[in-house]
Order: C-alpha cells, then structure tokens, then sequence
C-alpha cells in the first residue's frame, strides 16, 4: 500500500510545473489588472480656470480696447466701425475672415443699423435708457434670426474666433453676437467606406448641424431627443446625444451620459476618441462601439433602442452598445428581401471564420496534420513545395506581411493608381514569389482567400480585428498544431463570452438563447415576422408593431 | 494607431519563443507517405545482403519482407528532373525482418524522410506467408498504429504480393489503382465487399472463418482472381474459392449489386443473365442436433445476350424457360460452392453463421465454438426464383 | 437594472450546464466499457435504462437544492447535519470534482498526443488548457454558461453529422438479436452505464445560481436526457458500425468509428478531425464545470475570495492530471470515478435529503 503511494506520488519536477502554471497565471493576471488601471485614468476634467473671467464693462471704449488687445495678434480678425443711425452713435463690428455670411452681414446689419426704417421719435426716446435702447434695437432694428448677448470677454473671444460675429454699439450694455458661423462644407454624397447597392444615397457630413438635420429629416418623430454637451477641455466641441425617447432604457442613457462627462481631453478630434474614452475594455481587439457614416443605419439602431453619438467636424457617428453579430450586418440585407439577406449574412459569418481561421489551419495542416487532409491533395502539396526553403510559420508570415503592406500602401496611392496596385501587386507578387520558389502555390490560394475574405466584412473596424488576431492565431497553430488552433479559437470565444458593451453581453444575440433574438441573427427572417424589438436591449416600448 | 504598437512587440517577443521548439512540427515535403504495403516471406535483395555483410549492421532472422509504396516521386519542382521513360509516379522500397515496426523503422536508417502511413489504402498479403504466419499477427501492427487508419484495405495475393504494387500504366499508382477498382463491385459480383481493417478486427476477435479478396498478378497486371480462405481456428490461409465462388457466396449474402449469370437454353446455345437486383433469406432450422438451412433467393433481371437466333425472345413462355435455365445453373454454382466449403476445405464463410446467431442465440452459442465443423455436417437447401423482367432494345 | 451584475443564470442556460458536465471523456471509452461488461448487442437498452436512473438520481439533488433557495450544497449541508460532518461531506465532494477535473483533462492529453501531436510534452497540453479555463472562470458563471451556450450547439450539430455519415458502413445486424439472451445482459450492462454519466453533481451547486429555481427539475431532466440520448446514439452507431468484438478491441472505439470510411468529395474527407476538434471545445466545457464546482466549494467552505481559490485550485488540478503514469492507470482512474459517483450519492443526496424530510416531518409532529 506504501509502496503505490510512493510510487505514484508526483516528483519534484511535476511540483514544480504545478507551482509554474499557478505563479504564472497570477502574475498575467497581476499584469492585467494594473494595466487596466492605468489605462482607465478617470478623473473628471477640471473646468479650465478662467483667470481670464473679465465682465465687459458696457463701455464702448474700454471693451473695445479690451477686445483688441486680446485679438489684435490674430491677423484675420477685422474690425468694421461705423455710426448707426440713432444719434449716430458708434458701432463696430468685429469679424474673422471667411467664416461671416457677406449678404447678412451688409444688408440686414449694417445696412439696417446705417440706414434703417425706424420711428424717429422712438429712437430719441429709449436713446438714453439703455436697457431699453438695447431692446430696441434688437426687436426692432435687426432682422436677423439668430442673435445673442455676451457679457464676459473669454466667451467672446471664444466666439469671434470660432466665426461669430460680434457687434458693439455705443450705448449698449452687452455685445451682441450676429449670425452663425458658416463654414465651408461638402455636399452630401454616399460614404466611401460604407457603400451600398440599394439603399438611401446619403452619408453625414463634417457639420454638426447637417447631421442632426439628417436624422430629423428621416421622418417625423416626436420621439427622437437630440441633446447637445460640450466636449474637450481647451478647445470645446459639441457632442449630440441622440435616442428615441419611449423606447430607450434609462439606465443605458444614464451610463452613456456619464461616461462622456468624465472624458478628459485638450481636444477631441473625432469619434475615435470619444470611442476610446467610453469603451469598456480597452485592451480588447474588439470594439465596443460601433462607427458609421450612414444616418439609415443610426436611425435603425435607435429604434432598436440604442443610442447615437455625433460630433461635430466628423462624419463618423457612434451607436452603443454594440454586440458581435451587429459587425456583420449590413443595412442591405434589411432593403433586400429575406431570402437573399439570409443567404448573404450566412456568408458573411463564413467569411468571418476564414479570414481568421485560414492560415492557423493551413500552418496545423502542413506542419503537423498531414493525415487530415486527403490524400490527393496531400501529395499535390508535397509535389509543390519541394525546395521550399522555410517552415510554414515563416512562409505564412512573409506572404501575409507582404499582403498587409500592399494594403496600407493602396490606401495611400493616388486613385487612378490604387486599385490597379492592387490588382498587379497580389498577382505578380503572388506569382513571382512562387516562381522564385519562395512559397508554394497552395498558401498563395490561402492568403488571397483570407484577404479577400477580410474585405467582404461590412465593418472596416470589425475587419481590422480580424486582421490582427489572424496572427495570434498563426503563432499558436505553430506552436501546438490543430490543439493550438483549437485553444485559440476558445480563447477569443472565453475572450467575448467576458466582454460586454455597455452591459451588453458581446455575444448577445447568440447567447443567452433568446430565440426572438435569433430572427435577425444568421437568418433574416421576413420584416412581417420581426414583431418585436431585441430582448436584449431591455427597451421600454417592446413591439415594433401597433 | 495607437493599437499597433503594443501587440507588435508581444508578437515579436512571441515569435522567438515559437521558433525555438516546437515539438511536432515537421513540414510535410520533409515526410514520405506510402499508400500501399506488401508483405511476402522472407527473401532479402542483393542490396539488403550487401550491406549486411558489412561490419556494423546487425543481421536479422527474417520472416517477412515488406514492401512500402511511396508517393510522390518528384524530389524537385520543375519537370526536368523527373525519372526517365514514362516516370513512374511511385517508388517501392523493400526490407526485411520479422516484426513490421521494425522494419518501419528500419527505413529510417536507409532514408532521409520518415515514413507515415496517415494515407495507407491497401495492404496486401501474399498467401505464402498467410500459410505460414497467423494474419493476426501480421495485422497487429496496423491496429495498434496512431497512423494507420483503420479504413485500409485486405487483400491477398497468390503470387508475391510486391508484384501487385507495379504497374504498367504510365501516371497510375498501383494503391489507388486497387483501392478503385474494388468500386465496380456494382458491375460484377466477382467483386467482394471490401475487408477493412475495422472487419478484420471482428473477425480475428471472433475466431471465425472469413476470406479475403484475392489478387492475381502477371507482368505487371493485377487481376481480382477469386477469395483466399483464412481459417478461423488457426487465422492461416488454407485455400482458394475461385472466382465463381466469390459470386455464389455474394448470391447467397445478398450482396450481387449488378453482374451476370450465364447457362446454356434448351437448344445449348448461350444466353447471358444480367442482374439487376437481387435478395436472399437464410432461415435457419433447428431440430435437436440437426441444424439446416433454407436459402431463398429471388431476383430480377435483364435477358442482355442470347446466341440463339431462333428463339422469340418477346415471348412470355420463352423467358419462362430460358428463367428455369438460369435457376438450373445458379443452384449448380451454389451447391459447387457448399460442397467446396463442406467437404474440400471444412470452412463456413458465407454467412450462415451469422443468420444462426441472429435467430437462434442460444443454439448458436452452444456451437460457435467448432461452428466450421458443425456446418460440414448441416443441410442447405435452395429455392431459387428469377425473373426476367426485360429483354432490352432487342426483341430478336 | 440594465447591467446585469447578480450570478443569475436561466434555465435553458442551468441545462446547458448540465449537459456539458455529464458529456465528456465518457463519449470515446463508453462503447467499450459497456460492451466489456455485458457482451451483447442490446446495450443501447442498457444505456436507456441506466440513463433513467441517472435523472431520478438528478432529480432527488434538484428537489434537495430547491429547498434552500440561494444556497449551495456546501452551504445549506451544514443546516442539515450540523458543521463537522457536513465539512467532512464537501471536502469528499471537492476531492471528486477535483479528481474528475484531473481525469477528464488527462484523457484529452492522451487522446490528442496519441491522434494529432506525437511528440509534444504533456505539460504543454495539460498547461495552457489550465490557463485557459482559468481566464474564462473569472468571468463567474455568466461568462461560463454564455460560453457554453455557444459551444453546445456546434458540438451536437458536428456530433449528429459525423453520426449520420458513419452510416455507410452501418450494419444493422451487428445489433441484433434484439434481446436475444434475455434481460440479464442488459441489466449487467447498466452496472456501467450508470458510472458513465458520473459528474451530475454539480447540480446541487447549481440551483443556488438560478434565476427561476422553481423550473429546476425541468431543466435538470433537459440536461440530462440530451447526453443520455446523444449517448444512445454513440451507442448504437458505434456497434452498428464496428459490432461488438471489434469495440471490445479498441481502446478508443468511437473514434475508430469515424476513422474507418471516408467522405470523398467533402473537403474534410477524414472525419475525425472535425470530431476532435469538437471534442476538445466539449472537454473544456466539461473541465470547466468541474473546476468552477471545486472553486465554489473552497471558497465557501474556508471563506476565501473566489479569485484568489482560482489560482489555489490550479496546481491541485495539475497534479490530478498527471498522477497516472500509464494508460491503463487513466483508465482505473475512471472507474474510479465512476464508483465514486455511486457512493457519492448514497453518501451526500440522499441521506441529506431523507435526514431534512425526517426534520421536517419531525417539526410538524412537534408543532
């Protein structure tokens, strides 16, 4: 009895492989809990302190003195004075150039304030009350459907330089601000990255207001709230936060809300950066947040409860939260019919698996399996790569590199020459490399499969992961063959089981089994069938029909 | 952008550990797979002895010499260099000893691949050796193997079975060359269904006696020459069924998919029965001690030749006569087949076995034990009934 | 609340559970086993019944657990019996799961270095797989069960299709006589069977987590009746298509099931490699079901942060797994186990469960 229990009981070295993959483990999770401390850096941005929170005064000369000292360096500010027309008091109008709307400007200012149709008599009334000069000259005097007041100088600075334009008269307390600024702006086109067959030819463009007009004008809806915070702490944007009102969970918005209050930038240049600061896990490759050009699409999405986020000085609007089916669907499989979107976003999960999957099981396959393939096959591979002269890993490696590169470059090229590049560089590389005998036939039809797979996925971003873990896929296939393969594909499902969106399990639809869920799915059952909205998302208003 | 960095330098850190060791991996063009295997008696080539005579190499008492069938050939991409006159797609490679893992592993002294058997389709015996060595034993190796699948192949062969790995087609290989032709099994009965290696293991577990597809070979072409018979007691091969055999013994399983029956009509001219389907029902009997059986066949089929010109073909009462010919003639081939296996070889290898174990267990398992002696003492009894349904495009 | 943070799980994702902690190693030694022990083709009756017996075992823990609602059987065992004898109960039952943990990871290993990687050390199998399981039981077991949810359907999906083209070399004699030495075969088989649905335990920590524990018994015969009808099914394939005495010759029957036809024409032509691969996605399913039962049991019983007892676990499981030195040591391992699940029984569910109703029945008498 003695003698089994010495002889089974486990020798030193097999204490030490215990105590390895305990200490090991430990630390990776050490590592990753500090990492993610650091990175999630929340601390409510301070309020730029304004030692610069002057009152104007309400005199015109010394506000005006103040203003140009401020601005004077600016070589594109001007300053217009003239005399209104009520006792010819003093005037000035202050302005940077190109961002004023001429006609408004000279006709419904100037030439009002110069030369306008006003009682005589009134005007010498309210000339020495102020506050009632300042009404008057605003209801009566202006015509103009935008106007405010300003009292201290930082606003208004703020303001002038952003395109504003500013009026001081003599006599009135406050400065006037005149018309909006009107930037120059594109036309509305179809977006480049998301371009459909059928659908609506629209896209956002790079003025806020043009976006939210937008979506107002996809059709009436006394639901769709539209509310408008301040981003960046030096150099202020305007965010919009859109959501259907009867429809949304509360708590969702609440998040929403709070997490973009805590966001703490100078600047805050695109969506991209307000993605980054309100996703869950940065150290995810998959994203969290979904971005589009398209308003159909964030209309769909905020009726499906969801919310959306524009910025102004992007086209790309943000929807939360996401989940993993949404990165491969596209707004065509709804405009077509069921039939066709059905076999289509069956393919697009097929094309997923092999742009990730492909080149692990060629690498399993090659270098550790040849008896899972068949057997003609096997020996045409052996056939073709004779005199190859590296292990899979690195041919692999070289071809997929070499495809990336080729890539990134088309993105930069000229037009004319961009899709031709393409073209000619996966061919003739592809070809010259196998004539040179640097890789055999079989993997060239590997990566062009992968690559191609890579650009049938609706989502840009959605590509891009793929891209990236294609080659932690690679690694772990060349290192344990077909269980390496097999441990990587379980790690990136263990990988998305955890993660969640905004409190959103990523995997949703597929798990926890809510079959209203699976309509929309793999499948795309007909729109009559889509009764209600997702369970998911918890929504206040559950049915999609009357 | 700012993504790339980080997962950058963890992937380099991690290639360097990757091409530091990774146990199993070894490229594919660095492996030799052989698709067949040939094992004959002991017989050592001039190479063999050669070498053995020189110091160093350890001679061995050979049993059995085994042949491996390597594919593909081509060691350089390009067509320049491929063997001359014709270039044969395969290379046998042979060596001796007596145990199969050993001679596997013996090539790896002589070559610089190693050998793997992940695609091995046919392995033939030649009845030599079953003569003399327990097919047991020569199979061990193949179950036990990771490698083999058990999908491979039986075959014997009466002459050396190396031969039947060579081929005189240009681009064929002789494994799969095999391995196909089993397919036309639909077209004539002579064909027996397949043994794989998963069959040979329920026989061998069994102790029962089963037969093997034979191979008969001359300059180089390989011919399905009837069935090798492997005694259950002993698992050695004690004789050959011929080729007509091999069809009473598929009439009385059942299994004909297609093939022809020949007989000679009333005015002894040739006339040819071409099977379209057939079924047969084995029911035993058993009174006390006496076991018979009763063997119903029936099946339908197409009258495709006939050497009489005389006879009118179109008529009903014609194809009832030229049916009983037919009938005369199978119940011939049967009973030839039954005495064959009663009297000359003492052996049960159509099935009747199986049909008394299925309907009466309890009997069966009183006699499995000496089963092929018990049936050399039992009655077979057959009633046959064709029917030809057709006559083809011809109605002379 | 919309983010979802207490450890609820529904009852279709309680049955998926079940599911992945009964299917495991079981699949590829079961055909063998049973035959070894009843040497008849009527197993796949014998597999019925004992899968029978098995959901009435099933449903005497479920009922147990239903009556304390929110607690686990390391919690509510020490209510019943006191604390000495209920801490002895869960350390045995701790041991068990972490002994089936070591089991179940063993026999992947063997499996995967005998059919896909010769040559590669054992640590580097039993390793990572470890790490693996470990990532994804910090998660708690809603990651666990949204995993095992994704799994499942693949599994059964690859299962049934691998089944259905083994039918080209299906023989339907290999299974008769259909009861053709009587009952007795049968009845000797189930000796077996029952041990083969070993680990179904984790069903008395399990309705603690559940969001509706009143719909436990449904989803614990669900659970239980798809590996006992996926069972059947290997069962009957399995002799259908090697008979009897090729299975009692084969030390890993239903692989050699799928090795011996192929598809041509498919691209996967050999079968077992898209068996394997599903294989090992449900071996890890099942490991995990074990680790996190052994993980709750520590925590609760000693009081200690649940992810601290994660890592404490790990080198107890490595060690389970490497404790036998040969292949037929793996193998005594499992009967083990399965005996084990047996007394285990007799031992924790039902005493507990008839010492309560004595309690109760006792209390009313009183009042």
């Amino acid at each position: 009895m003695w003698n089994i229990f010495v002889e089974y009981f486990p020798g030193w070295k097999t204490w030490c492989q215990a105590l390895a993959t305990m200490l090991v483990a430990i630390g990776a999770f050490l590592i990753q809990k500090h990492l993610f401390a650091w990175g999630k850096d929340i601390s409510p941005g301070e309020q730029q302190s304004d030692n610069k929170l002057q009152q104007l005064t309400g005199n015109y000369d010394t506000d005006l003195q103040m203003i140009k000292q401020q601005l004077s360096k600016n070589s594109d500010v001007h300053f217009r004075d003239f005399r209104i027309i009520i006792g010819s008091s003093r005037a000035t109008l202050v302005f940077v150039e190109g961002m004023q709307d001429e006609v408004l400007i000279n006709r419904q200012v100037m030439q009002n304030l110069m030369d306008g149709n006003f009682q005589r008599s009134e005007g010498y009334v309210v000339q020495n009350h102020s506050e009632a000069f300042a009404a008057y000259v605003k209801e009566k005097l202006l015509p103009i459907s935008k106007i405010s007041e300003v009292a201290d100088l930082y606003e208004l600075e703020q303001s002038i330089l952003f395109g504003f334009t500013a009026l001081l008269i003599d006599g009135l307390p406050h400065v006037l601000l005149v018309g909006e600024p009107t930037p120059k702006v594109r036309a509305i086109e179809e977006p480049v990255s998301e371009g459909l067959l059928r659908g609506p030819r629209t896209g956002f463009t790079e003025v806020l207001g043009e976006n939210t007009a937008l979506l107002r004008q996809s059709g009436l809806a006394s639901d769709l709230v539209l509310k408008m915070v301040e981003v960046g702490s030096r150099v202020k944007r305007n965010l919009v936060i859109a959501y259907m009102d009867g429809i949304v969970n509360p708590d969702l918005l609440k998040e929403v809300e709070d997490r973009i209050a805590n966001i703490n930038m100078d600047f805050i240049a695109d969506t991209g950066y307000v993605e980054q600061f309100i996703e869950d896990n940065w150290l995810s490759p998959f994203q969290q947040v979904q971005n589009t050009e398209r308003p159909d699409r964030v209309i769909n999405s905020l009726l499906e409860g969801r919310i959306g986020i524009l910025l102004d000085g992007t086209p790309f609007a943000l929807i939360v939260p996401v989940t993993f089916s949404m990165l491969l669907q596209s707004p065509e499989d709804y405009y077509e019919r069921w039939l066709p979107g059905t076999l289509l976003r069956m393919l697009r999960f097929f094309v997923a698996f092999l742009a990730l999957m492909t080149p692990a099981l060629y690498i399993s396959f090659i270098s550790f399996h040849p008896g899972l393939i068949p057997t003609e096959l096997t020996i045409t591979i052996i056939e073709t790569r004779q005199g190859v002269p590296f292990p899979s890993l690195i041919e692999v490696l070289i071809l997929e590199i070499s495809i990336e590169i080729l890539r990134e470059a088309g993105i930069r090229l000229p037009k004319p020459i961009g899709p031709a590049m393409g073209i000619v560089g996966g061919l003739i590389i592809g070809d010259a490399a196998v004539q040179a005998g640097i890789v055999s036939p079989i993997l060239v039809i590997t990566v062009a499969v992968t690559a191609i797979s890579s650009f049938a996925i609706p989502m840009y971003s959605a590509g891009i992961t793929l891209r990236m873990l294609r080659f932690a896929g690679m690694l772990f296939a060349a290192v344990l063959g077909m269980y390496g393969t097999i441990m990587f594909f379980l790690l990136i499902c263990c990988h998305l089981s955890k993660l969640k969106s905004f409190g959103v399990p990523y995997v949703s639809p597929v798990s926890p089994y809510r079959f209203n869920d699976w309509k929309d799915l793999v499948l795309r059952v007909p729109i009559t069938l889509m009764k209600k909205r997702p369970i998911m998302m918890k929504t206040q208003n559950k049915r999609r029909k009357s | 952008m700012s993504r790339y960095p980080f997962k950058c330098a963890s992937f380099l850190l991690l290639c360097s550990f990757v091409l530091s060791g990774c146990w199993s991996s070894k490229e594919i063009e660095e492996k030799s797979v052989y698709v067949g295997m040939a094992v004959d008696v002991a017989k050592k080539t001039e190479t063999e002895k050669q070498l053995e005579a020189q110091d160093g190499i350890t001679p061995v008492d050979s049993i059995i010499t085994a042949t491996i069938q390597i594919v593909p050939v081509k060691s350089v991409k390009g067509n320049q260099e491929s063997g001359g006159g014709g270039g044969e797609k395969y290379l046998n490679d042979s060596e001796t000893g007596n145990s199969i893992f050993e001679i596997m592993r013996k090539y790896a002294l002589r070559r610089d691949r190693a050998v793997i058997g992940h695609h091995l389709k046919v392995f033939v015996i030649s009845t030599d050796l079953a003569k003399q060595v327990e097919i047991s034993t020569l199979l061990d190796f193949m179950l036990r193997d990771n490698d083999i699948r058990p999908s491979c192949m039986v075959f014997l062969s009466q002459n050396t079975a190396a031969d039947t790995l060579e081929s005189n087609q240009p681009d064929e290989i002789p494994a799969f060359h095999m391995r196909d032709m089993v397919l036309n099994k639909y077209r004539n009965n002579e064909i027996m269904k397949p043994v794989i290696l998963t069959n040979l293991d329920q026989h061998l577990k069994s102790k029962r006696s089963f037969t093997l597809q034979n191979i008969a070979v001359f300059e180089r072409e390989t011919e399905f020459a009837g069935a090798g018979i492997i005694k259950g007691e002993t698992g050695k091969w004690i004789g050959n069924l011929t080729q007509q055999d091999v069809s009473s013994i598929s009439w009385i399983k059942g299994e004909s998919e297609g093939g022809l029956l020949k007989s000679v009509n009333d005015h002894n001219k040739l006339i040819t029965y071409e099977i379209k389907s057939s079924k047969s029902k084995v029911t035993p009997q058993v009174n006390g001690d006496q076991i018979s059986f009763n063997v119903d066949i029936r099946s339908d089929g197409r009258l495709i030749e006939s050497w009489d010109q005389e006879d009118e073909i179109s008529k009903v009462y014609t194809q009832v006569n030229l049916e009983q010919d037919f009938e005369e003639e199978l119940k011939r081939q049967l009973e030839s087949l039954i005495k064959k296996m009663q009297q000359e070889y003492k052996v049960e290898v159509a099935g009747f076995g199986e049909r008394l174990r299925i309907s009466h267990p309890r009997v069966w398992n009183k006699v499995k034990r000496e089963w092929d002696e018990v049936f050399s003492r039992a009655e077979v009894n057959f009633d046959i009934k064709l029917k030809i349904t057709d006559y083809g495009s011809s109605t002379e | 609340m919309y983010t979802r943070s207490d450890d609820k799980i529904s009852t279709t994702e309680t049955s998926v559970f079940v599911t992945n902690s009964v299917l495991g190693a079981g699949i590829l030694t079961m055909p063998r086993v049973v035959a070894a022990a009843a040497e008849s083709p009527d197993l796949w009756l014998s597999v019925l019944i004992g899968g029978v017996v098995v959901i009435l075992m099933a449903i005497v823990m479920a009922k147990l657990s239903q009556k304390f609602p929110g607690k686990t059987i390391f919690q509510y065992s020490r209510k019943i019996i006191g604390r000495p004898p209920a801490f002895v109960m869960c350390i045995l039952l701790i041991v068990y799961f972490i002994m089936i943990a070591g089991f179940e990871v063993r026999v992947l290993a063997e499996v995967t270095m005998f059919f896909l990687l010769e040559g590669t050390p054992i640590w580097a199998i039993l390793i990572p797989f470890i790490w693996l399981s470990c990532y994804l039981i910090f998660g708690g077991i809603n990651a666990i069960s949204r995993l095992f949810q994704l799994i499942f359907p693949i599994c059964v999906l690859v299962l049934a299709v691998s089944y259905v083209l083994s039918i080209r070399i299906f023989d339907i004699n290999n299974l008769r006589p259909f009861l053709g030495e009587g009952l007795f075969p049968v009845i000797k088989g189930m000796k077996s069977t029952v041990l083969v649905f070993a680990g179904f335990e984790v069903i008395m920590l399990l309705i603690a987590h559940m969001q509706h524990p009143e719909k436990a018994i449904k989803a614990v015969v669900a659970g239980i009746s798809v590996p006992v009808i996926l069972y059947f099914f290997t069962i009957v394939f399995v002799i259908g298509g090697m008979s009897t005495d090729a299975v009692l010759r084969s030390t890993w029957p239903t692989i050699d099931l799928l090795r011996s036809f192929e598809v041509s024409g498919l691209f996967f032509e050999r079968l077992e490699f898209p068996f394997l691969v599903i294989w090992t996605l449900q071996m890890f399913c099942n490991f995990t079901c074990y680790y996190y039962g052994a993980t709750i049991g520590i925590s609760q019983l000693f009081n200690l942060k649940y992810r601290s007892v994660i890592f404490g676990v790990m080198p107890a499981l490595y060690i389970s797994a490497v404790i036998p030195h040969r292949i037929n040591d793996v193998f005594e391992v499992g009967d083990l186990i399965g005996w084990s699940a047996a007394w285990l029984f007799f031992l924790i569910p039902l005493p507990l469960s008839i010492i309560w109703l004595i309690r109760r029945k006792g209390l009313k008498h009183n009042v």
